[in-house]
């Protein structure tokens, strides 16, 4: 019962990280991604890769995940930012797409469709230590950080961008700058959620990075609720009660459990956008946003 | 030889994509609607015309019951979602959202009636016979073709001829001047989505004929039409047909130089290209700010 | 008189429509120049065309003899140039302080230059400008929440406070009532007087006789007459055009 307690804690707190990072690119900077489990694929390969042929630090594979994952983000998000909203979104559901083809297909650091295997638990200064106190220290700094962000300049350009972006060009505000910034730092986040993730099973492979996870990090933040800070935590422990909820309805033919999940998450986001646009911790008056 | 069998699936495959593009640049161009559902339409008709198959039912009924069902799911999809989003002025995220979360419901049921995996009609027309040494082509390639160029050439006349087409176009172009003249905008919308994704309907019937849908096609689809709508040049119909034949060449002969696996990095990569190089597209105007 | 942005033969068509057609114009420092005409004439594409938020077709323009012609927003804005939208675009979901803040904040990295000094200028120069805008009691409340001249007078605290010497403002009187528009006038006439170059697109009269040194009439994106304000509006064919009983 603790390991399974224990297991939940740290993927919600893996799954809480990856949806606060991505309410901060939705959120805060307006930009629309559906590639979040690439970056988070792209952090779990790099962590691991670290772990199996270095050492198993999780700073250093955390590190390594955040540098990866950030600095490729912005691969994508340079071209795609200059060009209107829509593009962006286009841009990331075809990154998703094809992200997944690439690590099948990129055996030698992917490991492909087999995935990288016999991860080591990680280790500070040679003493094994859970995943769990490294995912919740991860999550909180990555939260401090981002409320840091945005009480300060950081935040107000973003917010500028989102709500009226012409006005803050004219502002003087380097717009593309901003909006890479906060590209690469989401990414990074969403990395060091992956890596956490691999150290945490052991085990990778491209199953964990498909569209469909990339779904569930989104449902998460807009169950939640975007611009706030807490919601999308709030939404990631919600989202993965929901498995073991269904597994007390009886009725469910168990092949069929994945599809009901899914058609849940799907529904969920649709009936929200329709009837509670904020989510349910979001503040309504902000989902009415012409950005 | 074998370059040229890629090239002629690629336009069979590319007047699919046009089609469909078309419907889904026809939406945005006149709603300004970011339809990313269009693909679980896509979905729905495939599926409806493979069930009245296998039910049974002359061709002819299924083609029609796909056509309605696109139908009736555009028309669905503007009255239940696109509406009340708009009614309280939701941004372009809500609608994304939304739309998105519709097409995972679609694909997930449709999942859970008829199986995951590939499913299609065994029809005759798809068989392919040798017409030149070493080149295979199926009746359903010429099928595609006039079908696209029917449909293409139909929408057009509708749009320059009709009243109701002259309208729409109007509506895309400034929908308050159009308010300014007494036409509802609100009907033209359903007008709009109607038509859309009636378009849809053929493609995805031809697509179920020869290579097979399978639950999560939408995904593809979403990625074409929006990737085609880019491409082509947001606003112009005719770019995004051309563009949606492009990317179905693209994504054929690319198989020349790599495996089937990578034809959908083919439609990313011309994607990003344009985004990159041209960002207002084929035929599309300056993006002004 | 010295002359703080000048441009001459800006030219831009749209699918074949010249919007504007060749417009020269200089505006001198510490004066207010209107620029007038019927709606469509051209009067919002040629501060598009100044701010590089629309590429021009051809002509030239340039900040203090410096040419700005291809700039970005952004850099046009660093330049010295502030403008306002005539459908205003503050930042709806944040407060009135942060909308002035952040027109304090040009840089768009992670943080801004200067340390803690500079942060408490920027403050000192946000309230300031929010005093001088009269929406100092309204810090607090949200963009999204303000009355329509409290929005009005939000976009011109964020305009002070970016302390551009030129100024291009669209519209920015239009719909305020009469104490309203004097406490307009007001701020327009102390940002004159202290050097900054004002360009103003204004329909009402009455606000451009007010406050204008020039005029500039623009009409088919043409710049049909340009001068002292009597002398326009005097002129009974532009006052034809103005009024709509052009033959």
């Amino acid at each position: 019962m603790i390991a399974y307690l224990s297991n939940i804690a740290t993927l919600a707190a893996i799954f809480g990280l990856l949806a606060a990072t991505l309410n901060f690119m939705v959120g805060q900077a307006g930009i629309f991604s559906v590639a979040h489990a690439v970056f988070m694929g792209l952090g779990a390969y790099s962590g691991a890769q670290v772990a199996l042929l270095l050492v198993p630090d999780p700073f250093l594979a955390c590190l390594a995940a955040a540098v990866v994952a950030g600095g490729l983000s912005l691969c994508l998000a340079l071209p795609a930012l200059r060009v209107r909203g829509e593009y962006f979104v286009a841009a990331s559901l075809g990154l998703q797409m094809m992200a997944v083809t690439l690590f099948t297909e990129a055996k030698g650091l992917t490991g492909g469709m087999g995935g990288l295997v016999g991860i080591p638990q990680p280790r500070i200064f040679g003493v094994v230590v859970p995943v769990l106190p490294l995912a919740l220290v991860a999550l909180v700094v990555f939260l401090l950080l981002m409320a840091a962000m945005q009480r300060g300049s950081f935040g107000r350009t973003l917010g500028a961008i989102r709500d009226a972006e012409s006005a803050a060009e004219a502002l003087g505000k380097n717009v593309a700058v901003a909006k890479a910034l906060a590209v690469a730092f989401s990414a990074a986040g969403a990395g060091v959620a992956g890596a956490l993730f691999a150290l945490h099973l052991s085990f990778v492979n491209v199953e964990s990075f498909t569209l469909e996870q990339s779904v569930l990090i989104m449902a998460m933040l807009i169950v939640g609720g975007t611009g706030t800070l807490l919601g999308p935590i709030l939404g990631a422990v919600l989202l993965l009660s929901l498995p073991a909820a269904l597994s007390f309805i009886t009725f469910i033919p168990p092949t069929d459990i994945g599809s009901v999940q899914q058609i849940i998450y799907g529904g969920a986001m649709a009936l929200l956008m329709i009837f509670r646009p904020a989510g349910l911790l979001g503040d309504q008056k902000r989902g009415r946003s012409e950005a | 030889m074998i370059e040229l069998q890629l090239l002629l699936g690629g336009l069979q495959n590319g007047a699919l994509y046009a089609l469909t593009a078309a419907g889904f640049a026809l939406i945005f161009g006149a709603t300004k609607v970011f339809h990313v559902a269009h693909g679980a339409t896509f979905t729905l008709a495939g599926y409806v015309f493979i069930g009245a198959w296998n039910a049974g039912w002359h061709p002819a009924l299924g083609v029609l019951a796909a056509m309605a069902a696109a139908v009736a799911f555009g028309i669905a999809m503007e009255r239940l979602v696109y509406r009340p989003i708009g009614r309280h002025e939701g941004g372009f995220f809500t609608v994304f959202v939304a739309a998105f979360g519709v097409s995972i419901v679609v694909q997930n049921v449709i999942a859970m009636i008829a199986g995951r995996g590939f499913a299609n009609v065994d029809s005759p027309l798809a068989t392919a016979t040798e017409v030149m040494p070493d080149l295979f082509l199926a009746p359903v390639f010429w099928i595609s073709i006039v079908a696209a160029v029917a449909m293409f050439l139909a929408l057009t006349i509708f749009l320059s001829r009709h009243p109701a087409g002259v309208a729409l176009r109007a509506l895309a172009q400034n929908a308050d001047l159009l308010r300014a003249y007494g036409l509802s905008s609100g009907k033209l919308s359903v007008l709009a989505f109607a038509l859309g994704s009636v378009l849809a309907a053929p493609a995805a019937i031809l697509t179920a004929m020869t290579s097979g849908i399978n639950e999560a096609i939408g995904n593809h689809v979403m990625l074409i039409s929006m990737a085609a709508t880019i491409v082509g040049g947001v606003g112009s119909l005719r770019g995004a047909a051309l563009a949606g034949l492009l990317l179905g060449v693209a994504e054929s002969v690319v198989l020349v130089f790599l495996d089937t696996q990578w034809a959908e990095g083919a439609s990313f990569m011309v994607l990003f290209a344009f985004i990159l190089f041209r960002p207002s597209g084929m035929f599309g105007a300056a993006v002004a700010r | 008189m010295s002359i703080a942005l000048t441009c001459q033969g800006l030219a831009r068509s749209f699918g074949g429509v010249q919007a504007v057609k060749g417009v020269s114009l200089s505006l001198p420092a510490g004066q207010v120049t209107a620029l007038v005409g019927p709606n469509g004439a051209g009067k919002t594409t040629v501060f598009n065309l100044i701010t590089g938020n629309l590429r021009a077709d051809a002509g030239q323009a340039s900040l203090h003899g410096k040419p700005i012609m291809g700039l970005k927003p952004w850099q046009v804005a660093r330049a010295g140039v502030a403008r306002s939208f005539q459908d205003l675009r503050l930042f709806q979901h944040m407060t009135v302080r942060d909308n002035v803040l952040a027109a304090t904040e040009p840089s768009g990295w992670f943080w801004q230059p200067g340390g803690a000094a500079s942060r408490a200028a920027r403050l000192a120069r946000a309230e300031a400008a929010m005093e001088a805008a009269g929406i100092a009691g309204v810090a607090d409340a949200r963009a999204v929440d303000l009355a329509y001249a409290e929005r009005k007078f939000l976009s011109m605290a964020r305009i002070l406070a970016a302390e551009a010497n030129v100024w291009l403002l669209d519209e920015p009187a239009s719909g305020l009532d009469l104490s309203s528009r004097t406490r307009f006038q007001d701020l327009l006439k102390a940002a004159r007087a202290q050097g900054v170059a004002i360009c103003l697109i204004e329909h009402n009269l009455d606000v451009v006789m007010a406050l204008a040194d020039r005029i500039a009439f623009l009409d088919r994106g043409e710049v049909l007459a340009e001068g002292e304000p009597q002398a326009i509006m005097r002129d009974p064919k532009l006052a034809a055009i103005y009024f709509g009983d052009r033959k």
